[in-house]
């Protein structure tokens, strides 16, 4: 069986920017792996194809190993195609068996399972047609299956999505180097250090909440005190991080202050002191010191996200921190307002003061204002630069993809810089 | 109505902390005014606020002098329509 997955309607992948900007949903981890592994896990296909909007599809398959948008995936072969945001350990379809289509009560595809010989009476033109043809086509039924729909749904998961993924890759112990005095709270059966992970002294692991899983080479530094269920990626380094239960951070990230049930993709820089809480944090971010979010309110009610720049929509959560899109970069003491959404490719110099609740992929932040900054240039000469510190290297394909991600952030972001002059001609 | 040159003046002056009569066109923003590159990211906001123009951002910070900035903003105005 070959798995295509897609990530659902244009609107529905809106609901998981700014990191969606430059991912594709599948792609975010929530626990241990990312949505992609879980699915794969748990439908075991002989091969994967994927389908992304045309405007990534160059720079995703520069990073992955599966067929990107290629419609030859349609043909000749039992297909099961999944929308990325469904819940893998729900998903009880199997790979092979007659044609079938299971549909949200929207009627958006959730899953459609093709049998080979069923393949040649759909549209193969494009994966959109596919889809439509399928729904048309084959017996459908509406079914209720758990999605995520909302970026913010995969920090109020990860905790317990960390637990799950521990039990269901089944390693634990000691196979890197664990210095002494280290303490490990909780039983040893909850603990995993990978080869070449290398825990230093004066250092506690405290397993009693959750698991704990360092992955390949990590680095923790003394004074760490890290609290399952955490999991830290490959290459990692904890800096004496106060590293609270229900974190996933990497890989190759460097994590210093305290943090709690917040992910933080690959390559991202959190290096000095400054409080991350309940986050999502994309790849290529740099949080300057003392950079903070609250992630509670005052009246403890629920804390609401502006996506689109106008319209708040209500997590039905207290806990929702920031949420933080590729490359932004943060300057020291830039503190973020509860269930901040703050664009990709920022650059936000902070003068004390708690920042907007949107700031636009793309912004330049002054005194708390949009400016058109530097330039998208002069953003993407710094992207090579700090790509080039961990040996990966900016591509033509990701300038392309940053220039449409730049062009579709524009209407906000123009708002945005329109409103902040005439505040700053008022000053 | 105060000119292109005295309005460029009078902006750089505000964001600068320096008193426009002192700002020559021949200054340059960074090395005789003192402008940090932050500051240049402001200027260039209160320039497009002030004429009403929208300038591209790497033209406007390979401007490097007072006067090369009131040529580029008056040639804006004239290319973008607006009356100075």
């Amino acid at each position: 069986m070959r798995l295509l997955l897609f990530d659902g309607s244009p609107q529905a992948r809106g609901r998981f920017n700014p990191l969606a900007w430059s991912h594709p949903i599948w792609e975010l981890r929530c626990g241990i792996t990312t949505l992609a592994e879980k699915l794969h896990a748990r439908l075991n296909p002989d091969d994967v194809a994927c389908f992304v909007p045309e405007y990534m599809a160059e720079a995703y398959a520069q990073r992955t190993q599966w067929k990107v948008n290629d419609t030859a995936a349609l043909a000749s072969e039992d297909l099961l195609a999944v929308n990325a945001r469904v819940k893998a350990a729900s998903l009880d379809v199997t790979g092979t068996g007659p044609s079938e289509v299971g549909l949200a009560q929207d009627g958006e595809v959730l899953y459609a399972r093709v049998a080979a010989t069923d393949a040649g009476k759909l549209n193969r033109q494009d994966f959109e047609g596919f889809l439509e043809s399928a729904k048309a086509a084959l017996p459908a039924k509406t079914v209720l299956l758990p999605t995520y729909n909302y970026i913010w749904e995969l920090i109020l998961e990860n905790p317990g999505q960390i637990t799950a993924d521990f039990q269901a890759l089944g390693r634990s112990g000691i196979e890197g180097t664990v210095e002494q005095p280290t303490a490990i709270r909780g039983e040893g059966k909850n603990v995993y250090v990978g080869r070449g992970a290398v825990v230093h002294p004066v250092v506690v692991l405290d397993a009693e909440g959750g698991p704990i899983y360092l992955d390949e080479g990590v680095q923790v530094h003394p004074f760490t005190r890290i609290e399952g269920p955490c999991y830290v990626g490959r290459k990692s380094i904890l800096l004496g991080t106060k590293c609270r239960e229900g974190n996933s951070i990497g890989p190759v990230c460097r994590v210093g202050g305290e943090v709690e049930e917040s992910v933080i993709l690959g390559y991202t820089n959190k290096y000095h002191d400054g409080f991350l809480g309940h986050a999502y944090v994309g790849e290529w971010v740099n949080l300057g010191a003392l950079t903070t979010n609250s992630d509670l309110k005052n009246d403890y009610s629920a804390v609401s996200v502006i996506l689109d720049g106008r319209h708040p929509i209500s997590t039905g959560s207290t806990k929702v921190g920031s949420l933080i899109g590729d490359h932004t970069k943060t300057s020291i003491g830039t503190l973020f307002n509860t269930g901040a959404y703050v664009g990709a490719m920022g650059l936000l110099m902070a003068t004390g003061k708690v920042l907007p609740k949107f700031i636009p992929s793309f912004s330049c932040l002054l005194d708390g204002l949009v400016t058109k900054g530097f330039g998208k240039n002069s953003l993407y000469a710094t992207a090579k630069v700090a790509m080039g510190r961990r040996n990966c290297q900016w591509t033509q394909a990701d300038e392309k993809m940053w220039d449409a991600v730049y062009e579709m952030t524009a209407p906000a972001r123009e708002t945005a810089i329109r409103r902040a002059r005439k505040t700053m001609f008022r000053a | 109505m105060a000119t292109a040159a005295e309005r460029v003046r009078a902006i750089t002056g505000r964001i600068l902390g320096i008193d426009p009569a002192d700002i020559k066109p021949e200054h340059s923003f960074a090395v005789d005014l003192g402008a940090e590159s932050i500051q240049s990211v402001e200027l260039v906001a209160m320039f497009e606020q002030e004429f009403g123009i929208e300038m591209d951002e790497d033209e406007a910070l390979a401007v490097e002098t007072v006067g090369e900035a009131i040529e580029y903003i008056t040639r804006l105005c004239r290319e973008q329509g607006v009356e100075i």
